[in-house]
């Protein structure tokens, strides 16, 4: 048996924040969230023993590379920290938080510090649409394409319009539950704006068309942000409690992980699925494998879900995948209310992706600190009463890397 | 005496925004409206209160939001006064203008309904005066900062019969429905945020007297916690309000720093000759944008001969470039070291600003002040100003050595330092959640 992951929580930057509006480095955001984080759980920093950095595009938003080296800049004891980052698009949080725990599992440490970081409000709106593109396969998919991840995961909708029959006022109750949610979570970049379901369902000159089937209330937003967590050994768990006269059954673990990809390109994605129920299969499978190791029977063991919605349509094929209804049939959860705040199965609490923001690199980070901040009943106005058991939905690419955790008590 | 009995519940369904033309009648009714209040504006013409739905929009941007908006003129209140739940009112800052219509609503005005003004520091008590019982029982000031999208600062100044559980829901539902930070204020001139800005504002104009605009917006730039220069923000304002806040407090307030609120001639020289900062672009204020040739400058003004002189490159001081090097990089604590340990006339004038802000800042709280506790004066520079908060500052500088400080410059010692430094309060003294000062100090 590997050993258990213990989550011990973290800190989040303000998600409302433009840093380069601040004149600030990227290195700012390293040091205000490791320097938050290390206040916040109160651990001392001469006892993290690794650390791990999700990032996604560094090099082109802000011609920086080799962010692990920052992390030794955030405190004097971090001098000769072994570091790294990790990159897998918008799933690049989730993928330094799997390494992080894998060394936890091995017995390799017994303290990591993960931070998932993106800056990208450097660039302009198109030019930053650009570097996404290289999240897709860029020469085939992206070249020379204004925004091409709207387009693509506005295929995503049309192939479920094409499958199954796809409506987009769905669409947009999706979008005006992360907006309102957002408005709960005091770090969310969208607290302030003005969404309504009306608003989402309007096609006028301040909610157009980006790409295909895609509004802009259909869209998450350009973000930047930073989000530290601390994973632990059993062994520094159990310090951790008694200096803090914690019950060591009450601090949350990564039950479960699931982790798979998928071909690069969309059109290979759907040709690749085109006799199997789910859309994505390999995201259903990272979901799949994820529930077999946390021993959850069915997503109904679970509380919350903290999912990727970079787009409404991404959200709407979590919401089949993850087994909330039949395949193709995720419109029942949005009209029966389950997905809602305080529905059967809340989906993002937080706002997600749309409301909350998504600094791509360190969204996977923030999905685990708000599963963490949910079943240590300490998520505030977005609490889900009672949540003992989130799972997050990372995914990087048009559906390419999938990236699930299950947080929670045994 | 009122009873909560006597009050319903606080409800904000139906409101009224009178003056809805103007920038903050505007911004206050797309708050309204954003929150799911049914709207209605009223100008002196309907095309006027028209106008604002564009304004709401773009504000929202949003056309949806309008549906339903309703524009009327003064003409109409009588009509409008069915089932109303709150007349806002956006006037301009005008004493008798406000009196006056507040005159009219209370003839027309249904007993529940409640009344505010968005005035920035008239009082309160002298609006309502000759008002009936019921009108200042169900009146407070609601001061929203500019833009109200934008900043979410809100000052509320009840009137004194407003019942206190009323002044609780009221604030209670401008901070959930709304998503204002909300701080209780005393009926004092300029209330809490204009009185502790403006004068750090003010002082800054004075100083510019003798050391030039340019060099005192780069002694107090944005390295110092705040998002924009000090003088560039007394264009952005106007230097009408800046004179009409700093003539209000001077003409009514004494306290530890008299003379601090005097507007400087060469201000009221020029505010004669029509220069009021950024709303008046043809002569502009401090700095006035100009093109010539097809090619735009900008000219700065010099306060000793009030001409205006092109804008050079931006002043490099050493130990301002020094600091902003380390705030880039998120370094803060040690670029406030630096900051108090640099030597030399320009690091002195910056360093007495800068604690002169945290002295009248901590000042403002308690008995007899305009707030109750220090963390609202934080709370209404953070969210109102966008001004790194003066217990945050003392906290990066260190209790004892922002005493010491304090002391060397002459300037007040607040009771909260004294306090902190004997053990008395917990430190760090900043504690407004989900909030940090660090990022106000700009790189």
């Amino acid at each position: 048996m590997p050993e258990p992951v213990f989550v011990l929580g973290g800190y989040q930057t303000d998600f409302a924040r433009n840093w380069s509006k601040e004149n600030k480095h990227i290195s700012a955001m390293f040091n205000e969230v490791v320097q938050g984080a290390l206040e916040s759980t109160g651990i001392p920093p001469q006892d993290v023993e690794v650390g791990h950095v999700g990032n996604f595009a560094a090099e082109l938003y802000t011609m920086q590379g080799h962010l692990g080296a920052f992390l030794i800049e955030t405190d004097p004891a971090f001098s000769g920290l072994p570091t790294g980052r990790h990159e897998a698009a918008c799933a690049s949080g989730s993928i330094a938080l799997l390494a992080a725990s894998a060394e936890i599992e091995a017995g390799r440490y017994d303290l990591a510090m993960v931070v998932g970081v993106e800056q990208m409000k450097t660039v302009d709106s198109a030019r930053g649409g650009d570097f996404l593109g290289t999240a897709a396969w860029y020469e085939r998919e992206a070249a020379g394409v204004s925004f091409p991840f709207p387009k693509l995961f506005g295929r995503l909708g049309d192939e479920y319009e094409k499958r199954y029959g796809l409506k987009d006022e769905h669409l947009a109750r999706i979008s005006a539950i992360n907006y309102a949610n957002a408005k709960l979570n005091p770090l969310a970049q969208t607290r302030g704006w003005y969404m309504t379901e009306e608003h989402a369902n309007s096609t006028d000159r301040f909610n157009s068309v980006i790409g295909g089937r895609i509004k802009i209330s259909d869209c998450s937003q350009v973000t930047d942000g930073a989000i530290c967590v601390f994973l632990a050994s059993k062994k520094y768990a159990e310090k951790y409690a008694k200096a803090r006269n914690l019950d060591i059954n009450k601090i949350p673990q990564i039950l479960g992980w699931g982790h798979h990809t998928a071909p690069l390109g969309f059109d290979e994605k759907v040709a690749e699925s085109r006799d199997n129920p789910f859309v994505l299969p390999h995201t259903r499978q990272a979901i799949v494998d994820a529930f077999n190791r946390a021993k959850v029977a069915d997503v109904w063991g679970i509380d919350a879900i903290e999912t990727h919605d970079c787009f409404t349509t991404s959200e709407y094929m979590a919401i089949d995948h993850f087994g909330l209804t039949a395949p193709g049939k995720s419109w029942q959860a949005i009209e029966e209310g389950v997905i809602d705040l305080d529905g059967k199965l809340p989906i993002n609490p937080s706002g997600g992706l749309i409301g909350t923001g998504h600094p791509v690199g360190g969204t996977g980070v923030r999905q685990v600190l708000d599963a963490f901040r949910q079943v240590t009943n300490t998520a505030g106005g977005y609490q889900v009463e009672g949540a003992k058991k989130v799972a997050t939905l990372n995914i990087g690419g048009s559906g390419t890397t999938s990236c699930v955790f299950v947080v929670g008590n045994e | 005496m009122v009873t909560t009995e006597a009050l319903p519940a606080l409800r904000l369904k139906k409101v009224v925004v009178l003056g809805a033309n103007g920038a903050m009648g505007a911004g206050s009714a797309a708050l309204f409206a954003a929150g799911g209040c049914q709207v209605t504006l009223v100008a002196r013409e309907t095309s006027k209160a028209e106008a604002a739905l564009a304004q709401m929009q773009g504000i929202t941007k949003s056309e949806v939001v309008t549906n339903g908006v309703e524009c009327a003129t003064y003409d109409d209140l009588p009509r409008l006064m069915d089932g109303v739940d709150l007349i806002f009112e956006a006037l301009a800052e005008d004493m008798a203008l406000k009196r006056d219509i507040f005159a009219k609503v209370d003839a027309v005005r249904p007993p529940d309904a409640f009344v505010a003004t968005v005035s920035s520091g008239l009082s309160i008590v002298a609006m309502c005066e000759g008002r009936s019982d019921g009108f200042k029982q169900h009146f407070a000031g609601i001061h929203l900062y500019n833009p109200p999208h934008v900043m979410t600062g809100v000052e509320v100044i009840p009137h004194p019969d407003m019942p206190r559980d009323v002044v609780d829901q009221l604030s209670d539902i401008l901070a959930r429905r709304f998503g204002r930070q909300v701080v209780l204020c005393a009926d004092m001139p300029a209330f809490a945020g204009n009185r502790i800005g403006f004068k750090v504002l003010n002082e800054v104009a004075k100083l510019a007297e003798v050391h030039g605009v340019q060099l005192m917006d780069t002694l107090v730039g944005p390295y110092t916690g705040r998002a924009m220069a000090p003088l560039a923000t007394v264009d952005l304002v106007g230097w009408d309000v800046h004179k009409a806040i700093v003539d209000n407090v001077a003409a009514n307030v004494q306290d530890e720093c008299p003379g601090a609120f005097e507007l400087p001639a060469y201000m009221q020289k020029l505010i004669e000759k029509g220069h009021l900062g950024d709303k008046t672009p043809a002569t502009g204020g401090f700095y006035v944008r100009m093109t010539r040739d097809g090619k735009a400058f900008t000219e700065v003004l010099e306060p000793a001969t009030l001409k205006y002189v092109p804008l050079g490159p931006a002043l490099k001081i050493p130990f301002v470039e020094e600091i902003k090097y380390l705030n880039r990089a998120g370094r803060y604590r040690e670029g406030m070291a630096k900051f108090m340990a640099a030597e030399g006339d320009h690091a002195d004038i910056a360093r007495k600003v800068i604690l002169g802000y945290i002295s009248y800042s901590l000042n403002r709280a308690g008995a007899g002040e305009v707030v109750e506790t220090y963390a609202d004066a934080d709370r209404i520079m953070t969210s109102g100003f966008n001004w790194a908060p003066a217990s945050g500052l003392a906290d990066l500088i260190g209790v004892q050595k922002t005493i010491d400080a304090l002391k060397r410059y002459d300037l007040a010692v607040p009771a909260l330092l004294d306090a902190a430094a004997r053990g008395d309060v917990p430190t760090p003294l900043f504690n407004l959640p989900f909030v940090t000062p660090r990022r106000y100090l700009a790189g």
